[in-house]
């Protein structure tokens, strides 16, 4: 332990130029993501700001009753909003598992096209196609229940989904997987206990991502989710497109609070496959 | 995990069970609204809670589709959506759509014609209640309001504002980078400044806004469009509607056009720098109304007319559209204006006069003419 | 032989149809709709390629707009998330890895819409930024500019999207074995040569995926140009709105989605290409 720490010593002699570097770089990033946030902050308390003023004329919590106001519904959107994100999540992984195990072995015929086919429905940009889906999904009678809105959702998410879990798979190398087979484990056991541990910080991220295209999708919910399944992109990203900073930013602080949960929640499972691959 | 994973099939179990449950207790009247959100706000806050209170049972709900074309398209393909798949009863009730998609519903048969068995009918007396763009759209809509697009301007900075496109190309001239728009992809507030140059430019503005349609009405537009190239070197462009707005407030342009109700709102809410003003340019801009309309298979068509009917009542107008919301009515002035205080229906004409508007109102141009405009705008001004 | 290729991978299409099934009903299926209008002259009821020659010749600018801002952010996307990623892995002062841990990510869960909203009060000419910089004496008042052009949707979309390739790109890294890097520490090698050489051709594939799907999602965004492009030249997906929002002309805007299509597909196809040559195997 102590011979290795030797070299680092060293490596720090010349250093109080580097941590001031270091210190700098690590300042600018944070400046940088936490000024646009704290503007953000600024405006869901801001009730009059305007030229030549600096900062906010006036300060109050006017716009969050506004928001909060019964009437509107904001807070059984919010919840419409995170169910349907949570299904929606669980549908793409279900999907995406077997699917994104599939396409991590190179021998499948016609891999390529097949990737590059769910890539479509986020590549395809969608102001042109929701007519028809509506027209679809209006014969399957899927308009205006959360099925609907959960199925449009997972499909504009399952690109991620799919490849990220393709990508995980891949990237777990056949050696562990054969192990277990010549212990005698089933295919499907040698699945469980060994692939799909080792993939599970790709999943989760792709999990991650597929639950924040559904907190952010608007015009799929309107077209299959309206007028019966409202969620809260729905009854405030339209005043937010409009210029609203109030508004927009108090959504965006509601959102906030869901996918940092989220976050920590996905942290454990990172640091739990970092610790395991760490005695490797 | 496995007690989680229960938990969370059991609660959402329960929501689902609570979306099927909840709508058989009443009914519900679904609308579904364009433009601004204050707009959807009227509905919200004002109208829905007004009808609620006369027809107990009865829950009005109401979504936002958003400003400009845009937001009435996707009304227009929802509708269009549910023809072509053969449903029998459609889900919207109510729409509030702009004039432009409009005229293209009623064309494609996707709205009810209604007016003469409302009540309120006969108040529909202007021009654009019979003709949207050039499409004959009688007894279909009952307007809700007209909304005009002005030029809003900073009196610190300018103290005489341009009265006119001519001055203002002066004043232009003089100081380069003082007045901004915001194109025409970013919001119907640029088209309207468009447009309005056009009527003053290009010939012809009676043909553009009556009709009939003939492409040699359009011959001067060349001229007109290269002179607005020229302009448009010393102008700033502004990120959309808003973002017009947001400019005169941040006090980076001093002056740019804005829809006369969303200047009012946001400066009732103390978005709006206090002193900022308006003013319409002569020859004229233009501006539009938003209707009411029912789809042709709408779920409570009764429901839906008795609340349009409420909706254009003089005195809903006169509360609600006038003095709460700032609009100008969208029935006969002259059964709204004795139903309020003369303070308050002066307020809404204190920048814009009476004399202003009968002059330089104008409407949008006849369907053809502005979809050339807009194209030969791209292929001229913007290439 | 290819039959019997075929048989052993039957039970893996089998695996991948439930998704393949999704996608082609609920989405292909309805695309082919839309792309047929692409070739379809409304007037005459014929097919031709009309709306191509109409988008290149109107929208020609925007296309190359398009491609190079969305190239652009890409790449800054990477070389930040990929150093970010690295000092999270190779960071010997811990203190400063866990707040480079903390902060990094806060970006991610804001919606685009939002985001647009954000960057459009802050990077204005009197926004945020350059009144801090001002007040900071490190601007002057009147070299003031505004960022609302394609220099505010690439700040943007690298604000929004760095996160997340950040994210992957580090767990790629971390669940590495560590055993190399360190003897190559011992050996005296450098931090950042560790890292060009050994860390990142290990993780290459999560960094190409995680930067065509960055692309692919930024060159459907449309909410940010919209919002923060003041006047033209402007991006694709805005021009596509426009085309069906204002002249209903469902034509042009699939041929501009065609466009915008070939784009990813090409961007996906130089993925595949690469996964190829190291994986060493025809498909």
């Amino acid at each position: 332990m102590t011979l290795d720490r030797f070299p680092l010593v060293q490596f720090r002699v010349p250093g109080i130029a580097s941590s001031l570097l270091r210190f700098a770089l690590i300042g600018l990033l944070a400046a940088a993501v936490f000024g646009p946030l704290l503007n953000m902050l600024i405006w869901t308390v801001a009730e009059a700001w305007y030229f030549p003023a600096k900062l906010p004329i006036r300060w109050g919590f006017a716009f969050w009753s506004k928001v909060f106001r019964p009437e509107a519904g904001a807070m059984k959107a919010l919840s419409t909003s995170l169910l349907i994100a949570c299904m929606t999540v669980a549908l793409s992984l279900v999907l995406a598992i077997p699917a994104g195990y599939a396409l991590s072995k190179r021998k499948l015929p016609l891999r390529s096209l097949f990737l590059l086919f769910f890539l479509l429905p986020q590549a395809f940009p969608t102001v042109a196609v929701h007519m028809n889906i509506a027209r679809i999904f209006y014969g399957l009678g899927l308009t205006g229940t959360i099925w609907g809105v959960m199925l449009v959702h997972a499909i504009q998410g399952l690109v991620f989904a799919v490849w990220i879990a393709s990508a995980a798979f891949a990237a777990i190398g056949e050696d562990q997987v054969e192990a277990a087979r010549n212990l005698g484990a089933t295919p499907l056991r040698a699945f469980m206990t060994v692939s799909l541990p080792l993939a599970a910080p790709g999943l989760m991220a792709s999990a991650i991502f597929v639950f924040l295209i559904s907190l952010d999708e608007f015009s799929g919910t309107f077209f299959v989710g309206v007028p019966d399944v409202r969620t809260l992109p729905l009854t405030m990203l339209n005043a937010a497109l409009e210029g609203n900073y109030q508004i927009a930013s108090i959504t965006a602080l509601l959102l906030l609070v869901p996918s940092i949960l989220f976050m920590l929640f996905v942290e454990r499972f990172l640091k739990a496959d970092v610790l395991a691959s760490v005695g490797k | 995990m496995k007690k989680l994973n229960r938990s969370l099939a059991i609660s959402v179990a329960m929501t689902l069970g609570a979306f099927s449950g909840a709508t058989n207790a009443q009914v519900t009247l679904n609308v579904i609204s364009g433009g601004s959100q204050n707009m959807v706000d009227y509905v919200t806050d004002y109208l829905g809670p007004l009808f609620e209170k006369q027809n107990p049972g009865v829950k009005v709900s109401v979504v936002g589709t958003g400003p400009d074309d845009a937001g009435s398209q996707k009304m227009m393909e929802k509708l269009q959506a549910q023809k072509n798949a053969g449903v029998a009863v459609w889900d919207t009730d109510v729409i509030i759509p702009n004039q432009q998609k409009t005229g293209e519903m009623v064309r494609d048969g996707l709205l009810l014609k209604y007016r003469d068995s409302i009540p309120t009918g006969k108040y529909a007396v202007s021009q654009s209640a019979k003709q949207a763009l050039g499409v004959n759209v009688d007894g279909y809509v009952m307007p809700m309001f007209e909304s005009q697009t002005a030029l809003a301007y900073n009196p610190d900075l300018i103290k005489t504002p341009p009265a006119s496109y001519d001055e203002l190309r002066t004043f232009v001239a003089k100081n380069p980078k003082s007045f901004g728009y915001n194109g025409l992809k970013g919001g119907m507030s640029g088209v309207a400044f468009v447009v309005g140059w056009m009527y003053a430019y290009g010939g012809n503005p009676e043909t553009i806004q009556q009709g009939p349609y003939d492409a040699k009405a359009s011959a001067g537009w060349d001229k007109a469009f290269s002179e607005l190239k020229s302009f448009n070197q010393q102008v700033i462009f502004t990120p959309g509607n808003a973002g017009t707005l947001d400019m005169l407030n941040r006090g980076e342009i001093a002056m740019g056009p804005v829809w006369v109700d969303m200047f009012q709102t946001w400066k009732a809410e103390g978005r709006l720098a206090p002193n900022l003003k308006l003013k319409i340019l002569s020859p004229g801009m233009p501006g539009q109304p938003y209707y009411y309309a029912i789809p042709v298979k709408a779920k409570n068509i009764e429901l839906a007319k008795k609340f349009i009917a409420l909706a254009t009542s003089p005195e809903v107008q006169a509360e609600g559209i006038v003095k709460r919301f700032n609009w100008y009515p969208g029935i006969d002035a002259n059964v709204v204006k004795p139903a309020l205080d003369p303070k308050i229906w002066n307020q809404l004409f204190v920048d814009v006069t009476p004399e202003d508007l009968a002059k330089n109102a104008k409407p949008f141009p006849l369907a053809p003419f502005f979809k050339d405009m807009r194209e030969q705008y791209e292929a001229k001004v913007q290439n | 032989m290819a039959t019997l290729r075929l048989r052993k991978s039957l039970p893996l299409l089998a695996l991948l149809m439930p998704a393949l099934l999704m996608v082609g009903l609920l989405f292909v299926y309805p695309l082919l709709f839309s792309l047929a209008y692409a070739f379809r002259d409304e007037s005459s009821g014929g097919w031709y390629l009309g709306n191509f020659t109409k988008a290149f010749a109107l929208y020609g600018g925007d296309i190359w707009l398009t491609v190079v801002v969305t190239l652009l952010s890409t790449a800054l996307v990477g070389v930040l998330a990929v150093a970010i990623a690295g000092y999270l892995t190779l960071g010997e002062n811990s203190r400063a890895v866990a707040a480079l841990r903390w902060i990094y990510r806060w970006p991610m869960f804001i919606p685009f819409v939002v985001a647009a909203q954000l960057m459009r009060t802050f990077l204005a000419k009197s926004g945020m930024l350059n009144n801090s910089l001002m007040s900071l004496g490190l601007l002057e008042p009147l070299n003031a500019m505004s960022l609302l052009d394609w220099r505010g949707v690439v700040v943007t979309f690298v604000w929004k999207q760095l996160p997340f390739a950040a994210l992957l790109i580090s767990g790629a890294m971390a669940s590495m074995d560590r055993s190399l890097m360190e003897s190559a520490r011992g050996l005296g090698a450098g931090r950042l040569r560790i890292l060009l050489e050994i860390v990142l051709p290990q993780v290459s594939a999560t960094v190409w995926v995680s930067l065509i799907l960055s692309f692919v999602t930024m060159l459907s965004a449309l909410s940010v140009p919209m919002m923060i492009i003041a006047g033209s030249p402007t991006m694709l997906t805005v021009d596509m709105a426009w085309r069906v929002n204002s002249y209903g002309d469902y034509g042009v805007a699939n041929a501009l989605g065609f466009v915008s299509f070939a784009m990813s597909g090409l961007a996906a196809w130089f993925y595949l290409r690469q996964g190829l040559r190291e994986g060493g195997q025809p498909t």
